[in-house]
């Protein structure tokens, strides 16, 4: 055995992390301008095994910097300080159309880091690397409180950050999927937001009735959240991705109950029938379904299924009306969505009506519609099954890896800044166009 | 009084000009008034104060970075650090600070004016923490349990005020883990060979190169630092000598004596996940001096050597290292006037029986030597110099590395805990509180540049 590599060094700071923090992979120690690789793996949840690896030679001091050096390839390449978590796919024999998402927030995503010697591509489970260590990565900050939410009906989780508060409050919405998704919520309740995930399409209340919930759901969500004592009633805010954004667009305009202090959708439409009910607005989408296309895997694509923009005004949320700030985020390879095209038309309809000033819109070429938290993989496709359609298809998200990691790291800093700007601090209105 | 003058009109000018702004601001964009307007109906204009700490989990020796932001410009604040010990007991650090004209502090640049700690000092409230007023005497903080973290609370107070005033309010607060091992890394209790010890191995295949840990002669196992070595990437072996139920005969006194440090070596040296030619031991305190005996018995050849504030010699060791009762021999215990006693006179070079000092010049491994100067435990630049004199004579002084911290005292721990100046040593037939020494400020910094040193000098002499 060669002494020298045995004794390879490889650290990853800080080992225990949020989700969205960055982290700094040191390999030292080994033989200057060896050829090294090195590889991620994590088991998720429901038991596949994901795995990321870059190739790289250590420098004249033996040293490998992740942050600064170069991968020559493997799932990502160039200077890429966490292509080892965002380039992550299933290993190969994997089931296809799969997608990484915590279910159980409150234990950490466990990932072993491991340097082997040598450029390898496949086959490191049968060998022995010359160092590993474990990380940890995080939803929940030390502190933060899960607290499940049954009152008036709803099916949401609140997270409350620690300390007297109160906090700022945020209703975060998912999209047609439906479920509780909470990760979201519990990192932003990370970075002091009482946030509230909300499940709305599959809530006990519609498992149970067969109905789907109707506008008083969410206006009763953003009371629950208003009359917390260590909520500031003021200051909430509502964060959609998808069928979310919908939604978000039509409390903050229409809700008479509902006053939001800044709103942020994510891969949505202003598309729908103004003076519909949620089951009314998916039944919308349901009417167009015929224009769904497929591309040469069969995977679904449905952006097409709001085009065109409509020009009948019943048809589209008078984003005219909005008074309070809107920040966009468009994914320009969002297969799902037209949300590019809606961000055009809202624009335009914003500029009319003279509120454009509260608009921003951060749009990202060759990202998709799933534009998430960073440093999770990105799915280009994936089984999908919305509570409409009860079989699972394999639907077309769209991006490009690379562009989408960076889509959704940018995204995530400029979410998490405009969150800050209008619900905690002085708002220095200026800001706002310096996104 | 003219200057006073022209800064208070110069003050009203930016104040006219930033309202100026506010105001066109404020015809241009509806939703800010509305908001605007709606917290002045409720409260002041102050909005809701965030702390952060990144990262918000750590491990013990690693800096964290404390922030708070939207908070009063110019306004005095008060960060305080609390936590409960294992044993129940509260300890509290808490440091004044004034924000900045963007209503912001961050502790890594920042200065604290007043507290437990002044200056700028990025972990002042983990090293600075002090058992709460009225509280036992004689505490000092030692984690038994390295696989949980030390849960710190902090928290952001209006004013400069202290945690023992009564009324304070509070801003904001963030929760921080504070933890001994890294993920992944592997505690292994060990019970073979008349060992009584816990290893602790570094997560991946190995081998590693591994550290033996010895501590004082408070006894009992103490695993923290071998935790943190091996969250370091080397596995670490500690072992109780005294004071633990698994080993032979009362606990007060040493029963075991050079062939256990001997078992526990070989027990590194066999280990499958170890590389044998790369093991090093450290003592603290007592622990020094089966570290030199290991060094020069013929057989063992570790390859590094750390002692700190230990002594070459005992006048307790019978021929096999066993120990006498420390208590039987109080002859240079000095008291003072609260009745704490400092054993330093103890381990005075001369008052040691030469047949117990280690032939020192024997060593072939390198040796770092860390002395406190202000310990009041043990005579540590008295043996320090007389090492090092070895040494020289032999003309291995290449061999020998010398930390000397003034106002550090004898308990040269892990960095960012607090320093226990004195602590209860025993209850039976008596309390007796021994003086360890060490001003909180000068001990603070020798732990954080003696650990930083610690793993270079392993780095160095294990890996390389």
């Amino acid at each position: 055995m060669d002494r020298k590599q045995c004794c390879v060094k490889l650290s990853v700071q800080p080992s225990r992390g949020l989700m969205d923090e960055k982290f700094i992979v040191l390999v030292q120690n080994a033989l200057p301008g060896s050829q090294l690789t090195i590889r991620a793996l994590h088991q998720c949840e429901d038991g596949h095994s994901w795995e990321a690896f870059g190739h790289y030679t250590a420098d004249t001091t033996g040293t490998i910097d992740v942050s600064e050096d170069p991968s020559i390839r493997g799932t990502y390449s160039g200077v890429e300080q966490m292509g080892l978590l965002w380039s992550l796919r299933p290993i190969p024999g994997s089931k296809p159309g799969l997608r990484m998402r915590k279910k159980n927030i409150q234990t950490p995503m466990e990932v072993t880091i491991s340097v082997y010697q040598g450029h390898q591509t496949e086959g490191f489970a049968d060998l022995v690397p010359l160092s590993g260590v474990v990380v940890e990565r995080w939803y929940m900050a030390p502190g933060v409180r899960r607290i499940p939410v049954t009152e008036g009906g709803l099916t949401a989780t609140l997270f409350l950050p620690s300390g007297p508060g109160p906090f700022p409050g945020l209703l975060d919405l998912w999209g047609g999927g439906g479920q509780l998704v909470e990760y979201r919520a519990a990192l932003l309740a990370s970075h002091g937001f009482a946030s509230m995930a909300i499940d709305y399409l599959t809530s006990k209340f519609t498992m149970e009735t067969g109905k789907m919930v109707d506008n008083q759901y969410f206006e009763t969500a953003y009371r629950v959240l208003q009359q917390h004592p260590q909520v500031c009633g003021s200051k909430i805010a509502m964060i959609g991705l998808s069928f979310g954004t919908s939604m978000t667009l039509k409390m903050a305009i229409y809700s008479e109950v509902i006053k939001l202090s800044a709103a942020v959708c994510i891969s949505g439409s202003h598309v729908q029938p103004v003076e519909g009910s949620v089951e009314e607005i998916m039944g919308f989408f349901q009417k167009n379904a015929g224009k769904t296309r497929f591309n040469e895997k069969n995977e679904a694509i449905w952006r097409d299924l709001l085009l065109p923009i409509p020009t009948d005004p019943s048809l589209k949320a008078d984003v005219g009306r909005l008074q309070c700030p809107l920040l966009l985020v468009v994914g320009e390879d969002d297969q799902n969505w037209p949300a590019q095209e809606s961000a055009l038309d809202i624009k335009e309809m914003m500029a009319r009506a003279g509120n454009s000033h509260l608009l921003t819109v951060l749009s990202y070429p060759n990202a998709g519609h799933l534009i998430e938290p960073p440093y999770t993989p990105h799915a280009r496709s994936s089984t999908f099954k919305t509570v409409e359609i009860q079989e699972k298809v394999m639907c077309l998200w769209g991006g490009q890896t690379v562009e989408h990691s960076r889509a959704q790291e940018d995204a995530w800093k400029k979410i998490l800044f405009f969150l800050r700007e209008n619900l905690y601090g002085d708002r220095n209105p200026t800001l706002f166009s310096h996104l | 009084m003219f200057r006073a003058h022209m800064s208070v009109t110069r003050i009203w000018q930016l104040i006219e000009k930033r309202m100026m702004s506010c105001i066109s601001v404020h015809g241009k964009l509806p939703g800010l008034q509305r908001a605007v307007g709606e917290v002045r109906r409720k409260s002041s204009f102050r909005q809701s104060p965030l702390l952060t700490a990144t990262p918000v989990r750590a491990l013990i020796d690693e800096q964290i970075s404390i922030k708070g932001r939207f908070l009063s410009q110019n306004y005095p604040v008060t960060v305080c650090a609390q936590m409960h010990s294992e044993e129940g007991d509260l300890w509290e650090a808490f440091a004044h600070y004034t924000t900045n004209a963007s209503g912001s502090i961050n502790l890594t640049s920042d200065h604290s004016v007043g507290g437990s700690y002044v200056g700028c000092e990025p972990m002042g409230l983990f090293w600075a923490l002090e058992p709460a007023l009225g509280s036992r005497e004689g505490l000092r903080l030692r984690k038994r349990n390295v696989e949980t973290p030390y849960m710190v609370n902090i928290s952001l107070l209006e004013g400069h005020t202290s945690p023992s005033e009564g009324q304070r309010t509070e801003l904001a607060a963030v929760t921080t883990e504070r933890w001994y091992m890294a993920p992944g890394v592997r505690r292994i209790e060990i019970r073979q060979n008349n060992i009584v010890g816990t290893l602790f191995l570094p997560p991946g295949p190995g081998p590693f190169p591994a550290m033996l840990d010895l501590w004082g002669m408070v006894g009992g196992l103490l695993e923290y630092r071998s935790a943190l070595f091996a969250s370091r990437g080397f596995a670490s072996l500690s072992v109780a000598y005294m004071g633990h139920k698994d080993l032979p005969g009362p606990q007060h006194i040493m029963s075991v004596g050079d062939s256990y440090f001997k078992s526990a070596f070989q027990l590194l040296q066999d280990h499958c996940q170890v590389d044998a030619d790369r093991i090093g031991v450290i003592g603290l305190s007592y622990g020094v001096v089966p570290t030199l005996r290991i060094a020069t018995t013929i057989g063992f050849k570790p390859s590094c050597l750390i002692c700190i504030n230990g002594a070459v010699g005992s006048p307790l060791l019978d021929e096999d290292g066993k120990s006498k009762m420390f208590e039987s021999d109080q002859k240079h215990w000095e008291f003072d006037d609260r009745g704490y006693v400092s054993f330093r006179n103890v381990s005075l070079p001369d008052n040691l029986p030469p047949e117990s000092k280690r032939k020192v010049e024997n060593i072939t491994c390198p040796l770092m030597y860390i002395v406190g100067e202000d310990d009041l435990c043990t005579a540590s630049t008295e043996n320090a110099d007389v090492i090092e004199e070895a040494l020289r004579s032999a003309g291995k002084s290449h061999q020998f590395t010398r930390l000397s911290y003034p106002g550090a005292g004898h308990l040269i721990e892990p960095p960012y805990t607090p320093c226990s100046r004195a602590s209860l040593w025993k209850t039976k037939p008596e309390k007796l509180f021994t003086l360890w020494g060490g001003h909180p400020a000068p001990h603070a910094a020798a732990q954080e540049d003696a650990w930083k040193r610690i793993l270079e000098f392993m780095e160095t002499h294990l890996r390389r």
